[in-house]
């Protein structure tokens, strides 16, 4: 058994530090910083400065619920292709619920997030009732619901034509979209509202994931969904409550677009279909489910925004942004990789010292 | 020539450890070699060397005299090695035939692969092996004996000499069994060499002829199977004398209130079943593969539908929806396959263990509580000594005997309430020691005031530990006996009755 007093300060506090997940990605984030402003310097350029940490927290914002949606998924083991797509939609819907019907900012945002939640129990019913693979349900439901976001901005154009759809924002939707932090806090000053609410989504989420009964009960699930079934773990309703909530988020992200806009987007979170998975699966969620968390979700996000952004500040020609991304996946995901071999062997060599 | 094959010196060295320490033994053709040990005594890993999977690091290995060495399993085969492992190496989609041929399609003049003559070179096998198999069935629809001699006849079309069994009988029936000894049979009768390993005894003395004994890589004693007896080889095996495993169990005596009663239990797979099971009481389901034992257990647990019938627990009707019902009634099942349905295999021992009471374990509301999740953990740990350095270890890392032990554990933990307990299959892939600490520890659970109830494959096991055996078949019970009146004979007789 576990001797705590023999323990050295090393084995007892910084050892778990060190071997966890989270610190080596931190460790991956500070050498990209180190690099990109090695590199920035030598091109004549600054990357290591505030406004360029502030613009890359900036540029996560709308990412981030996404990525707090399918981190907590693909933690339980299954994962949402329909996110961005459901998100746009939810975004179009507050739009028009503004402009088009008149409702006041938080019926609108209501209304958006609730349609959002149908798209994510249907998709949940499609997974847990109907046993179809999590990619089939959730890629059908992203087509559908992309479609639909189109029919409903050609509801009230005369000419019957989809549109991305203007309305007037509301203060506390201005303040969403593109508001900043009071001007009087020096440090602080600037850093946009959604910012901060995306700082306290990942501090509540990964409160939810990491010390209640239902984080574990997700991790548990992830693990071995069966076995969890067989052990009273309600995997039907933890499987409504993700599908719904990874809607949800993609709906708040949806909103945050259009609130940042003024606009329902035809084109909004186009491109995050899987930016979401990607960056928890660059934050140590592993693809099978079963392991990782929020921090790690939160990092990986922060490594995929500074990469991106970096490699601009050092004027790589965006095309090979997207190639060297994809390499930086795979990088991620060797590590990983070796890892859990490493582990393997370990693994083995404990198994027959034991004998 | 007679066909052989020879370790000579062979050690195997893992960073630390010595897997295997300088084994030298001779099979020869024509006679089926036992190869017997506790898990973790090097079975496998000599497997492996042989299947060209795992290089030796000292030692040669020698077929018919001459030296070879393998760099891939491809070259041990090309070599006339075939090792069938437990989990079958099949295209289950694939039909026998071309599960038969692989990557040795026969040809038509056109360089197209030539249905007719795979189908005619197919059964010729089969009917070789008098087997009742369609060359065209999907593998994935045959049954896992079938599956198995699939396996088999696909080492035979290979014209491997030498074929080694990794427990094979596992997943079968007695009644397959007995075609896969049959098998066997024939395949020594042509002079082949054979490997066998198990963990089941009376079939080390029903089909092999010489026995090897292996404990921590090491070589312990080479037997001739006619000239032993089981006491010698446990003792070989344990490198103690484990006397008589089950007259030396402490048995709990006093029978409490009926705990479970079934009454005319009917789900999609069994029908009128009806047995008691009081507090105390060891009540074992005996019967072959497929006679609804754990299907009966299943309906118990609220994992399958019942549709008809009746179960009581502590008097009152119940009808469970899910696990989930059952378990919060009391009612735990350690199912049948512990790595795909038991455990969470990539979590720690601790995580496993409180699964059923996440829910309990908790302060301010929804919050794990930490402390007491280690303490319950710990707490099964030390009850069922679980060889571990750390409750945080994966279970993945354990042993076997270790991980039935944590389930074990999880049903029967601090916060549980269980009354009744169900053991699909407890002891399955275990070593003989932990097999007597697995049936004390249900004898002693029994004296908490815990009806159990046990599936084993092994007659041996339920006739001995069980208190009162129901036999069933088909679906169906088809006799009840008290273990004082139990022989292997008289349940096998009514697990085999139509």
């Amino acid at each position: 058994m576990e001797n705590t007093e023999n323990k050295s300060f090393w084995q007892k506090y910084l050892k778990p530090l060190v071997s966890h997940k989270v610190f080596t990605l931190i460790l991956l984030l500070l050498g990209l910083w180190i690099i990109f402003s090695i590199w920035a310097n030598i091109v004549g350029n600054t990357f290591f400065s505030l406004p360029t940490m502030r613009n890359i927290l900036a540029s996560i914002v709308l990412s981030s619920f996404l990525t707090i949606g399918a981190g907590c998924l693909l933690i339980s083991g299954a994962l949402d292709l329909s996110q961005a797509a459901v998100g746009a939609f939810g975004g179009m819907v507050m739009a028009s619920a503004i402009a088009g019907w008149g409702l006041p900012w938080y019926l609108a945002i209501l209304v958006a997030l609730a349609l959002c939640a149908v798209f994510g129990a249907i998709n949940a019913l499609l997974v847990d009732k109907f046993r179809f693979p999590a990619f089939i349900a959730t890629l059908s439901m992203s087509y559908m619901a992309k479609g639909l976001m189109y029919l409903f901005s050609s509801l009230g154009s005369a000419t019957g034509t989809a549109q991305n759809i203007q309305f007037m924002k509301p203060p506390v939707i201005q303040l969403l979209g593109t508001g900043n932090l009071s001007k009087s806090i020096p440090v602080l000053k600037d850093i946009p509202v959604g910012v901060v609410v995306m700082l306290i989504f990942f501090i509540i989420y990964g409160v939810i994931m990491s010390k209640t009964t239902f984080g574990k009960k997700v991790v548990l699930m992830g693990g071995n969904r069966y076995a969890a079934h067989l052990a009273g773990i309600n995997s039907s309703a933890i499987t409504y409550i993700l599908f719904i909530n990874s809607a949800v988020l993609g709906g708040v992200s949806g909103i945050f677009n259009s609130a940042k806009l003024g606009q329902g987007q035809l084109l909004a979170l186009q491109t995050n279909q899987f930016t979401g998975i990607t960056a928890a699966i660059l934050g140590g969620i592993s693809f099978g489910g079963g392991a990782g968390g929020m921090g790690g979700a939160f990092i990986g996000l922060l490594i995929l925004n500074t990469f991106q952004i970096g490699m601009s500040t050092v004027k790589v020609n965006p095309f090979w942004i997207n190639v060297f991304t994809g390499i930086l996946l795979l990088v991620a995901l060797s590590f990983d990789f070796f890892a859990r071999l490493r582990a393997g062997q370990k693994t083995a060599r404990q198994a027959r010292e034991a004998k | 020539m007679s066909n052989s094959l020879e370790f000579r010196g062979i050690s195997k060295l893992y960073p630390g450890v010595r897997a295997l320490d300088d084994i030298s033994f001779k099979a020869e053709g024509g006679r089926v070699l036992a190869l017997l040990g506790e898990n973790g005594a090097g079975k496998s890993t000599l497997l492996k060397i042989m299947s060209g999977d795992q290089r030796p690091d000292e030692g040669e290995v020698l077929i018919n005299e001459t030296p070879v060495s393998f760099v891939n399993p491809q070259a041990a085969i090309s070599a006339g090695i075939s090792v069938i492992y437990q989990e079958r190496q099949l295209m289950s989609a694939m039909s026998v035939m071309e599960n038969l041929f692989p990557g040795a399609l026969p040809k038509n003049k056109f360089g197209l692969f030539d249905k007719r003559k795979l189908y005619s070179d197919a059964l010729a096998i089969i009917e070789k092996f008098g087997l009742p198999i369609d060359p065209t069935e999907k593998v994935g629809r045959l049954n896992v004996a079938y599956q198995q001699m699939v396996e088999i006849m696909k080492a035979y079309r290979r014209n491997s000499d030498i074929i080694a069994f990794d427990e094979p009988t596992a997943p079968l029936t007695d009644a397959e069994i007995t075609i896969l000894f049959k098998v066997i049979r024939e395949l020594k009768e042509e002079g082949k060499v054979i490997i066998y390993v198990s963990h089941r005894m009376a079939e080390i003395f029903q089909i092999t002829d010489d026995i090897v004994v292996m404990k921590d890589g090491k070589l312990v004693r080479q037997f001739k199977t006619a000239e032993t007896n089981e006491a010698e080889l446990i003792q070989a095996m344990v490198g103690r004398d484990i006397g008589d495993t089950y007259s030396n169990l402490s048995r709990c005596t006093e029978r409490g209130d009926v705990v479970l009663e079934v009454k005319n239990l009917k789900t999609p797979y069994v029908r009128d079943v009806s047995f008691t099971v009081r507090k105390g009481e060891v009540v074992g389901l005996a019967g072959l593969v497929g006679a609804g034992r754990t299907e009966v257990a299943r309906a118990l647990f609220g994992a399958d539908p019942v549709t008809g019938g009746e179960i009581l627990l502590e008097g009152e009707p119940v009808k469970f929806k899910s696990p989930r019902d059952a378990i919060a009634a009391g009612v735990a099942l350690c199912p049948e396959d512990r790595k795909e349905q038991g455990l969470v295999l990539g979590r720690t021992i601790q995580d496993n263990i409180v699964m059923p009471v996440v829910d309990k374990v908790t302060k301010y509301g929804k919050i794990v509580d930490r402390n007491r999740m280690s303490e319950l953990a710990r707490a099964a740990v030390s009850k069922y000594s679980i060889k571990t350095p750390s409750i945080d270890k994966v279970v993945v890392e354990l042993s076997g005997g270790n991980q039935q032990k944590v389930i074990l554990g999880r049903w029967t933990s601090e916060e549980m309430t269980t009354k009744l307990l169900i053991l699909d299959e407890p002891t399955k892939g275990i070593d003989v020691g932990t097999k007597a600490e697995i049936y004390q520890t249900v004898c002693d659970l029994a004296k908490t005031g815990i009806g159990v109830i046990i599936i084993s494959s092994e007659l041996t096991e339920v006739i001995n530990l069980a208190d009162n055996i129901i036999v069933m078949h088909n679906g169906h019970v088809t006799g009840t006996v008290t273990r004082e009146e139990a022989t292997e004979e008289s349940v096998l007789a009514m697990a085999m009755l139509d």
